[in-house]
């Protein structure tokens, strides 16, 4: 709260600036004009000057406000939560708590009024009030309440990063298996909301009987219009409000996907009635051109968005060199696409949601691991930061806009909004349902259509209305932000205890498995044979068709190297390995990790199993044959083309016991330490346990995280191949390389001598050959290059589904 | 492929078959046109080699386990009341046999001398069928590794039917096990 007294102290002196500027160039003018007249002032050592900064500060501290906004429930809750700040919610672990902390931690103590407060009342009500205090203090200080909520502000920089992040992570499979189904209640649901509402209310409007009111001024349009503004699902409010109530896949993509795909018919109706509302009149013409317009912008934007999403792929196939502004590709691109559909008046939200959509999996098999987390970070935080500003200037244009409150209008729009997307939502299911194969019980339906929120997006297009031809904008501006305050706060905040109360279900919390992975793919080829030998050109056999297309032809253009051939099964099997690689070290060190042990013994077990060996210490140099040293350099000269310009130096001394800076390193030597104290701890018996990280000494396995090598295959290699490793992350010549297996020999005799060293051998296990190792270690190393774990379980989903 | 009497009667078993799969007319009668259509020698009876000559299954990874779960073992031809049934219960077989495929090849090894390709030259096709050919064996074994253990939850390195069932609740296999077929 302090920030509001800074921000309106602010004000004050802002005009006090002003003048003071003006005093300035009043001096200057002085001096110009009378150059005899040269008063000799005291060279201003401190002086003030507001104007210069005024519009970049005055920004600043808005998201600055939105951005403590998000701290403070957080940290009034610290001393009460046990967890403090980084309590983990429930299906979205890790890094993502911060951001959603609001309204969803449970009130632990009953003395702090706040948690509890937070626990009822969604984020999206907090920050609305938050927002109409301010207003209400910059009203009070005397101001003028900057026009926050201006459209053009709202359409081009609060709007894109949301939609954005929505469409990057937007789950593929469930909303391409639901699409029919999103789209008419998209289509069809609002095109009936938008115009029931309008006609009822011109017919509500001219029953006024006796007293003739403002009314009755009421044309059919124009009611139309404010029909189709205030019948659009908004996906701001609805991501806000669905976020908190972690409801099951289905019903979140319904609700989500009706609101995204709206806009295009949003965008269609309000442009056709407001070019006509001067008019007066449209014609069956002018109707049939609207259909038309409808779809040219839909498929427009579709296919602006898509590609606009294949040139950003086809660029982040050649940033391997430039790793740093990868994540800036992905915005610009995407931004642009917005950019360029809104020129055409095209659907702007849908392109972005297909560039998105459509970028995705290419981009993330070219980025590096880095590049992913960066741009998922980006994203969330400016979509965060923008739903918190949307929120808050709503609560400030509440305060400032001019109202016109007729209680008729009013409240007849809050009632035949409810009534038409209840009536909407049971019609169009009773429809859809003889379609479906999963139906919609009453119960989603009810979810589906209480969830239908109104937002912002509705009160910056009553904004946008012009004044002259539209008298009562004022009313209508009340009317609509009635109906947001209503939808939000009382639909928002009851949302959760009904989901509560009707036991809908809830969003699995599992993480995905790599059973789940499998058996997904085979059931996608097993219907597609049952299909084609059914004869039935199905759902399935596009699909497939469209996979194989995609992965002959597209993959091959839109990815770099080798990793465009590589089957989506192994990339998730490794982004799985290295998710819970990172786990394991995040649960700490602890001797007995139950659910540590089977990956750790899949992880074991991937090389094939070898008889040890005689006597593994007494080999000096490797004796390879020529051939295969042959076969070794060409790997090598081939694969580290690809690595990273920038790696870390190594000398004799760096390579023994140095902390790492690469945390990534840190992890998987932690993994490994822990996998030798568990063998070390179970019983010997255990024949599934294996080697030794041994050979590998840390410092290497850094060297190979520190780049970024893409994936090759590695070929088998027979057991007289002793234990050469093969680091391909160095860019030094091979040599450099048996230099590091000449360190890694001693190393390992030094380690013989010493169990208790830092890299453990567990006593009596069979020792890994050398290349044995390879085939893991560089599964590690694609595993580490793969664009990385996730916390979303939505980003587990295959990247095409 | 529509044959000149496209009516329900002419249907041997129709009622039957209407009645145990529970397929209504209609489906039965366009099934039987297709039945019709892939039986080029017009024997009544379809045969392996009748299936393959549906392209598209040639092209689909597990294409010749689908044709082989027709045909139980020992039978080299089907008979059309034969083919609905087993339509009708072919497709939980399916994950079952899948499992038990990665199951064959990765039993744990007593003999720590034995090398692992030996066991793992065991029926592992349909993994390696639908990764197609780029991935190693060791990335098979890997994963087939994993798999088994995420399922294996009474940790006796088998995968009993329950713990295949749990280990797939979240699949919905119901819901995904349906084809939709006129419309």
């Amino acid at each position: 709260m302090v920030l509001l007294f800074l921000e309106v102290s602010v004000r004050p002196l802002g005009v006090a600036c002003s003048q003071d500027t003006n005093h300035n160039n009043n001096h200057h003018q002085d001096q110009h004009s009378g150059n005899a007249t040269h008063v000799k002032k005291a060279f201003p050592v401190l002086s003030l000057d507001y104007h210069h900064i005024k519009a970049p500060f005055e920004v600043s501290l808005w998201v600055l406000l939105a951005s403590l906004m998000k701290l403070v429930p957080a940290a009034r809750q610290l001393p009460v939560t046990s967890g403090g700040l980084t309590e983990h919610q429930p299906g979205k672990p890790g890094e993502d708590t911060a951001l959603n902390c609001l309204g969803e931690k449970p009130s632990v103590s009953g003395f702090h009024l706040v948690p509890r407060l937070s626990g009822i009342v969604p984020e999206s009500c907090l920050l609305i009030t938050v927002g109409l205090l301010v207003g209400g203090l910059i009203k009070l200080a005397g101001e003028d309440v900057p026009p926050v909520l201006d459209s053009r502000l709202f359409f081009l920089c609060l709007l894109p990063p949301i939609i954005l992040d929505a469409g990057y992570f937007l789950p593929i499979r469930p909303f391409m298996e639901n699409l029919g189904t999103i789209l008419m209640f998209a289509v069809v649901g609002t095109l009936w909301n938008a115009f029931f509402i309008g006609g009822l209310l011109y017919a509500v409007c001219q029953i006024q009987p006796a007293n003739p009111s403002i009314l009755h001024q009421l044309e059919l349009l124009p009611c139309l219009l404010f029909g189709s503004i205030v019948s659009a699902v908004d996906p701001v409010a609805v991501l806000a409000v669905f976020e908190e109530i972690h409801i099951n896949e289905l019903l979140h993509i319904l609700v989500f996907g009706e609101s995204l795909l709206n806009d295009a018919v949003t965008v269609v109706l309000y442009h056709l009635f407001e070019e006509y509302s001067g008019v007066g009149t449209v014609t069956v013409m002018d109707g049939f051109l609207g259909i038309i317009s409808f779809l040219v912008v839909a498929c427009g934007g579709v296919l602006v968005g898509a590609l606009y999403g294949i040139l950003a792929a086809f660029t982040s196939r050649f940033t391997s060199h430039t790793r740093v502004i990868e994540p800036l590709f992905v915005f610009v691109y995407s931004y642009m696409a917005y950019l360029s559909a809104e020129m055409f008046h095209l659907s702007g939200i849908m392109a972005l949601i297909a560039c998105g959509a459509v970028m995705r999996p290419y981009v993330e098999a070219n980025i590096s691991h880095k590049s992913h987390t960066t741009i998922k970070y980006f994203l969330k935080m400016w979509s965060s930061v923008s739903e918190t500003l949307i929120f808050i200037f709503l609560g400030v244009a509440t305060v400032d806009g001019k109202h016109a409150w007729n209680w008729t209008f009013v409240t007849v729009t809050v009632v035949l909004c409810l009534v038409a997307r209840v009536m909407g939502v049971v019609g169009l299911t009773f429809v859809i349902n003889k379609f479906r194969i999963v139906k919609l019980t009453t119960k989603d339906q009810f979810i589906v259509a209480y969830g239908g929120l109104r937002g912002a997006i509705a009160f910056s297009l009553g904004f946008l209305l012009d004044e002259r031809v539209f008298p009562l904008r004022g009313m209508f501006l009340t009317a609509i932000i009635t109906v947001i305050f209503f939808t939000v706060f009382v639909q928002g905040m009851t949302i959760k205890p009904l989901v509560e109360l009707l036991a809908v279900k809830k969003k699995q919390e599992a993480k995905r498995s790599i059973n789940e992975e499998i058996h997904t793919q085979f059931l996608d080829h097993l219907l597609t044979g049952i299909e084609d030998i059914c004869g039935h050109y199905g759902h399935h056999h596009w699909k497939d068709k469209l996979n194989r297309f995609n992965k002959k032809y597209v993959k091959k253009c839109l990815i770099a190297g080798e990793r465009s051939k590589e089957p989506q099964l192994i990339a998730f099997y490794h982004k799985m390995e290295m998710k819970q690689a990172i786990e394991l070290v995040e649960s700490g060190g602890g001797i007995k990790l139950p659910s540590a042990l089977p990956s750790t013994v899949s992880m074991q077990n991937i090389q094939p199993k070898k008889p040890p060996p005689p006597k593994p210490v007494e080999r000096a140099l490797p004796q390879l044959p020529k051939g295969r040293e042959e076969e070794i350099r060409k790997i090598l000269r081939s694969n580290l083309q690809r690595t990273r310009q920038r790696l870390r130096s190594y000398n004799r001394h760096t390579l023994v016991a140095d902390p790492y800076e690469d945390g990534l390193g840190d992890l998987l030597i932690k993994k490994q330490k822990m996998i030798e104290l568990e063998k070390k701890i179970k019983d010997m018996n255990n024949y599934l346990t294996v080697p030794a990280a041994a050979s590998d000494s840390p410092t290497m396995r850094r060297a190979r995280l520190a780049s970024d090598p893409q994936a090759y295959n590695m070929k088998q290699q027979s057991d007289s191949v002793p234990t050469i490793q093969v680091d391909l992350a160095s860019p030094q010549s091979p040599d450099s390389v048996n230099l590091m297996d000449e360190f890694r020999q001693a190393k390992q005799q030094q380690q013989e001598d010493d169990e208790q060293g830092l890299m453990m051998k567990p006593p009596s296990g069979p020792h890994k050959p050398g290349e044995a190792g390879e085939p893991r270690e560089q599964k590690l190393m694609r595993c580490l290059s793969d664009p990385g774990p996730s916390a979303d379980e939505e980003e587990d989903e295959p990247f095409l589904p | 492929m529509g044959s000149s009497s496209s009516s329900i009667n002419n249907i041997p078993n129709a009622e039957q078959l209407v009645q145990e799969t529970g397929f209504s007319a209609a489906h039965v009668l366009r099934l039987y046109e297709r039945f019709q259509f892939l039986d080029k020698d017009g024997s009544g009876q379809l045969r392996p080699e009748d299936f393959g000559a549906v392209r598209e299954l040639a092209m689909n990874p597990i294409g010749d386990r689908i044709i082989s779960a027709f045909f139980s073992p020992g039978y080299s031809s089907l008979h059309m009341f034969e083919t609905y049934r087993k339509l009708w219960t072919l497709p939980p077989l399916f994950g079952f046999w899948l499992i038990s495929d990665l199951r064959t090849q990765t039993e744990p090894e007593t003999d720590p001398s034995r090398s692992r390709p030996t066991a793992a030259r065991g029926n592992s096709d349909v993994l390696r069928a639908m990764l197609g050919l780029q991935v190693t064996e060791e990335q098979l074994q890997s994963i087939a590794e994993r798999a088994i253990q995420e399922a294996d939850l009474d940790q006796d390195d088998a995968i009993s039917f329950d713990e295949f069932r749990k280990s797939l609740e979240k699949v919905n296999i119901d819901h995904k096990m349906s084809i939709r077929f006129l419309s």
